[in-house]
Formats: structure tokens, C-alpha cells, sequence
């Protein structure tokens, strides 16, 4: 561990130092982790600022709970549960999601169009939008577990056995969430198939 | 243009292992029970025709200038480094003193209590322990005033060992005349 770099570090190591009082290690996982906890909890608010509020959060209480960490799960999986967490509270506080999305953003501010997909084509853009803005609505109106089983499957990529971890379940009533969110979703987007 | 006016949905006992084979889950087994069905069945075929077109487009991140994740990290970094000065002064003694601190504690804790139960019992009485300059100076003896008081006791025990002798002894000059 002496003759690595910090950021070559894995998981383990970093919270194990920090656990043994060098917090300052805590920033290479901030470095690693910032840009997932921040989508899935735009995923979640569709707001950028309150994403930006809640995956931050998340940092200060990995960090502030950094040993309770016991190492029986990932240090991944373990931190996914307190971002998710954080952004169900969230949604239970607000009761309803302004479910703001990044294009709104930038239509609302030109001079921030870099924020813009670069890769859609002008004619297909109304459409997608309309696309998107129809998903959003069906994510919305879904039950919060559905959504997050989605959220982490589709839009992270984590494998079913890891979310079944961070929401505490079990893989097959991960799958039959899973199932349900994209028949739902199947169903309210399939003109635009 | 037909599709659009009836959900055609896929097979039921199929329709979870498809989204689970659109995700590359399931086990082996599954996979191929999809893959031989599918070959057979065009409802299924369609079913995963459009997953493969919806749901990456909805996965697809909103780029971020790189300004923004700077931006971000500092903020991050910036609020857990407050937080770290904020922390309340015993959670640091937990860290670099566990090794010293918690036999010092012990320590001291026995000692508070039994010093507590001493009190409490009445077994230890400061006035017991009187100071030497208040004892009275006709108590304070030392080794000969002891030896003097023992021959004292003697003399007054003499007519009582006389008696048991059967009066052999000569009778004390003194007490006769």
C-alpha cells in the first residue's frame, strides 16, 4: 500500500485509512464516486441543484459514518444505499418531483448550451424530448421502489444482485420490479417506438 | 402504424426474462430458453426489438462541462473538511488514544467508585485519624513510661503472689511498720 499512488487505491484500502483517522483519503472516493451519485440523484429529483445538495449529503454521511463501515458489503453498494435513501426521503418530503431536466436547463439558459447533447440530430429533437418527457411522467407516477430498481439497472448499470443489497431485498423481487418498470414504460412510449 | 393503436405485449411466461436478457441477466439457462423461444416467436422478437430502442436512450447521460464536476469536487471537499473541524472534541480521542485512554479510564473509574463506596459505607472517617499535635501529651508514651507502668502492675499483683507462695516470703518492711 506504501509504494501506490492514492488514487490506485481500491475501495477497501481508502476506507480503512480513513477509518484509522486520515480523512483525507475520503477525497479520493469523493473524486470516484461524485459523478454516479450525482446522476442517480438527478435520476431521482430531476433537479440539478438539489442533486448536486442531496449526492453531497451523501458524501458527508458516508464520511461522518465512514466506521461504522463494517465491510460486509462494498464500499459502492453501501454508499448507493445512502444516496438512495436520501433522494426516496426526498421525494416522500416533496411529495411531488419537479422533474426538471438538464434540456430545460439550457433552454432556459442559452449561454449554457454546452450542457446540450451534442450527438442528437436537430430534426429528431422534438421527438426525443417529447420521449423523454413522456418516461419521466411514467417513472414519476411509479411506486418509489419500482423506480429505483430501474434507476440502478438502467440508467447506473448496477447488477440486480446489488441492488437487491442497496434495497435491502431480495433478487427476485428486484426482478419483478424491474419487469414491471419497463412493461410500464413500454407501454407509455411505444408511439415513439 | 398498426402497433401504435394495440399494445402488443410478449409472451407472458417469457416477458421478465426478456428484460432481464435485454440487461445481460439471468443465468446461462435462462438465456438460452429466451434465445430457442425467440427463435419461433416474432411477438417476443418485437417485444425486445423495442427495449433495445427505448430504454438506452433513456439511460443516456446529459453531458456536464468538466467545469462543473471541478466545481463540484471543491464544494464536496470543501463541506467534509468543515465538517471534520466541526467534529465534537471526544470523537477525536477515540482515534490516536484508543490504546492509552481506555485503561486510564478504567482506572479511574475504579478508583472513583471505590473511594464512593468507602464514603457511602462509613469505613473511612476522617476523624479517626486524629492529628498528632491534638492527642493529649499524658496519652503519648513512650517505650520506658510503658515498661514503668508494667512494673507498677508488678507491684500491685505482690500481695496476691505472696498469698499463693503460703506466705514463705518475708513479710514487706514497708507495709508493716
Amino acid at each position: 500500500m506504501d509504494n501506490q499512488k492514492p488514487q490506485e487505491l481500491r475501495d477497501e484500502e481508502l476506507v480503512a485509512l480513513c477509518q484509522q483517522g486520515q480523512g483525507q483519503y475520503f477525497d479520493f472516493l469523493v473524486r470516484k464516486y461524485m459523478e454516479k451519485a450525482f446522476r442517480i440523484a438527478f435520476d431521482f429529483t430531476r433537479d440539478k441543484e438539489e442533486a448536486k445538495d442531496l449526492s453531497q449529503e451523501a458524501f458527508l454521511r458516508a464520511f461522518s459514518r465512514i466506521k461504522q463501515f463494517d465491510g460486509r458489503s462494498s464500499f459502492y453498494t453501501w454508499f448507493y444505499r445512502l444516496v438512495v435513501n436520501l433522494c426516496l426521503d426526498y421525494a416522500r418530503r416533496k411529495g411531488r418531483v419537479r422533474w426538471q431536466s438538464l434540456d430545460t436547463i439550457v433552454e432556459e439558459n442559452p449561454e449554457r448550451a454546452e450542457l446540450a447533447d451534442s450527438r442528437s440530430a436537430p430534426e429528431g429533437q422534438a421527438m426525443a424530448g417529447e420521449a423523454k418527457r413522456r418516461a419521466q411522467s411514467t417513472l414519476k407516477s411509479m411506486p418509489d421502489r419500482q423506480r429505483t430498481a430501474f434507476l440502478l439497472r438502467n440508467h447506473q448499470g448496477l447488477p440486480i444482485a446489488d441492488i437487491a443489497k442497496v434495497m435491502k431485498t431480495t433478487e427476485a423481487t428486484v426482478r419483478v420490479y424491474l419487469h414491471r418498470a419497463v412493461a410500464a414504460l413500454r407501454q407509455s412510449l411505444l408511439e415513439f417506438v | 402504424m398498426e402497433r401504435k393503436q394495440t399494445l402488443e405485449t410478449a409472451c407472458r411466461d417469457f416477458e421478465e426474462d426478456l428484460v432481464l436478457y435485454y440487461y445481460g441477466d439471468g443465468s446461462e439457462r435462462e438465456r438460452s430458453r429466451v434465445e430457442v423461444h425467440m427463435r419461433t416467436c416474432a411477438r417476443c422478437q418485437r417485444f425486445l426489438d423495442d427495449l433495445r430502442r427505448l430504454l438506452p436512450q433513456m439511460a443516456q447521460p446529459e453531458s456536464l462541462p468538466q467545469s462543473f464536476w471541478d466545481g463540484y469536487y471543491r464544494e464536496t471537499v470543501a463541506k467534509i473538511t468543515a465538517q471534520r473541524q466541526r467534529s465534537p472534541w471526544w470523537r477525536n480521542l477515540s482515534t490516536p488514544m484508543r490504546a492509552w485512554a481506555l485503561p486510564v479510564f478504567a482506572t479511574a473509574s475504579v478508583a472513583v467508585l471505590a473511594v464512593g463506596l468507602l464514603i457511602g459505607r462509613g469505613g473511612w472517617n476522617p476523624q479517626a485519624v486524629r492529628p498528632r499535635a491534638n492527642i493529649p501529651q499524658e496519652i503519648l508514651t513512650d517505650a520506658s513510661q510503658l515498661e514503668f507502668f508494667n512494673s507498677m502492675d508488678m507491684i500491685e499483683s505482690l500481695p496476691a503472689l505472696e498469698a499463693l507462695d503460703g506466705g514463705k516470703a518475708e513479710p514487706f518492711a514497708g507495709r508493716n511498720g
